[in-house]
């Protein structure tokens, strides 16, 4: 798809970044909880960008 | 990017960078896209896990005094086509995310080989590992995790006090030699008694070796650690409160450059009920997407014998992993769910409940007997102690 959507940042409910390699119990970053309110605002600003340029795939076997 | 419909909206991974995403269902209409069946009746439908924690040995030399499965040098180790049909079950359910782990998964010598499987089917693969025996040709074989994390849970006797020998060079070495490689590489810092006063100088040791972060774990009492000693080694009351701002202090040493990121597990989400701050403000936390204990819900383990469990640390449903579409059908997962959804007091009643959940259950069953409270929140121990009063 090479339209841009028309995504807005109230839309997103929650942004976990990074990957996560504990094998054992489910980690969450947690120092963006305390950066300044204009790193956030990027992090949020690129999710953003990326989700109105990536080719969309739907995952699983029963919703596609 | 792929998308995973919810009731609420969608889960979304994204593929230009590391990040998952929970989009409302306007921002899922923006995609192009219409929920369909997860639409419609959302109010019954459990959603599936988002990232699976799969055994894929239990064969481990190292020995680690707390080691949650019990894994032994003669531990078994199941055959790379079970592990296979495991991660097919994986993409049927719409998991985006698999950590392989042990026992001391770097004993197979078909890791790249079931990378390769993860990624064919659209699940990211990342990998724990004590980082003893790493040799350049087992780093070789990493290459195409997305992380790779090496227990490390401080330098020399703070190492030897949590896992009961110093094999802290070796898991130094393996850090290294990761990022060296170019692999994205971490750090597992289990938090105990004895190791969280140096947890900064521990990150910070981290960090000069090449880590792009550290995941501090809580101590549980799984496995070996399931004994009596676990009450002399848990993190005390004190440390336990002091967890925020220890975190606000690492966010403005380790990781104000930008370069490192701390995240915390699950199970020490409870902690955080003892600052103020963050204790007022739970959308923060929610809008990071902070998990909480997320057992049975976005979080599922399984077991070296191909069953489902809860998390890594609890004990296996009847559910075969290959069967892992009918979740929602198993009793024991359900319990699990059940308690998420309607918590006793003290729970009830507070801020974090959301994103908390309850505390972990691993720890609850073992210190009280019973599926409830986390005994270590501190807003769960004054709670005790006003009722005492």
């Amino acid at each position: 798809m090479s339209e841009e959507r028309d995504i807005q940042e109230e839309q997103l409910r929650a942004v976990r970044t990074g990957h996560g390699a504990n094998c054992s119990s489910i980690g969450s970053v947690i120092n963006t909880l305390f950066a300044t309110a204009t790193v956030g605002a990027a992090v949020f600003a690129a999710v953003v960008a990326a989700l109105k340029r990536e080719q969309v795939k739907v995952a699983g076997k029963d919703q596609a | 990017m792929i998308v995973r419909y919810e009731p609420w909206g969608a889960w979304v991974k994204l593929e230009t960078q590391a990040a998952i995403v929970a989009l409302d269902r306007d921002g899922v209409r923006a995609l192009g896209l219409d929920g369909g069946r997860a639409w419609d009746g959302a109010a019954t439908r459990e959603s599936a896990p988002i990232e699976v924690h799969m055994a894929v040995t239990a064969r481990c030399g190292a020995g680690c005094e707390g080691c949650y499965i019990d894994a032994r040098p003669d531990g078994v180790e199941p055959p790379r086509e079970a592990l296979e049909r495991e991660l097919d079950a994986l993409a049927d359910a719409g998991v985006f995310t698999v950590a392989f782990g042990g026992g001391e998964p770097t004993t197979r010598d078909d890791l790249d080989v079931l990378a390769e499987a993860a990624m064919a089917r659209g699940i990211t693969p990342v990998l724990t590992t004590s980082g003893l025996g790493l040799t350049d040709a087992r780093v070789e074989k990493l290459r195409r995790f997305a992380q790779v994390n090496v227990s490390y849970d401080g330098p020399g006797e703070t190492y030897a006090m949590v896992r009961g020998f110093d094999a802290s060079a070796a898991a130094e070495r393996a850090i290294e030699r990761l990022a060296a490689a170019g692999i994205r590489v971490g750090a597992n810092v289990v938090l105990t008694r004895a190791s969280f006063p140096r947890v900064d100088e521990t990150l910070a040791r981290a960090k000069s070796l090449g880590a792009c972060e550290a995941q501090l774990l809580r101590y549980k009492p799984a496995g070996r650690a399931a004994s009596i000693e676990y009450l002399a080694r848990r993190l005390s009351s004190e440390q336990a409160r002091s967890l925020g701002p220890t975190l606000r202090r690492l966010a403005a040493t380790v990781c104000a450059a930008g370069d490192f990121h701390v995240r915390i597990d699950c199970a020490l989400v409870p902690f955080l009920s003892a600052d103020e701050t963050i204790a007022k403000d739970p959308d923060a936390l929610a809008r990071w997407g902070v998990f909480g204990c997320e057992a049975a819900g976005a979080l599922a383990a399984f077991t070296v014998d191909g069953r489902v469990a809860p998390c890594s640390f609890a004990r296996s449903s009847g559910l075969s992993a290959t069967s892992l579409a009918s979740h929602a059908g198993d009793p024991e997962l359900a319990r699990w769910r059940a308690h998420v959804a309607a918590p006793p007091e003290p729970c009830a009643s507070c801020s974090l409940r959301t994103v908390c959940k309850g505390g972990c259950k691993v720890v609850a069953s073992f210190v009280k007997g019973v599926h409830g409270p986390d005994p270590e929140c501190p807003r769960v121990v004054d709670a005790a102690g006003e009722r005492a009063a």
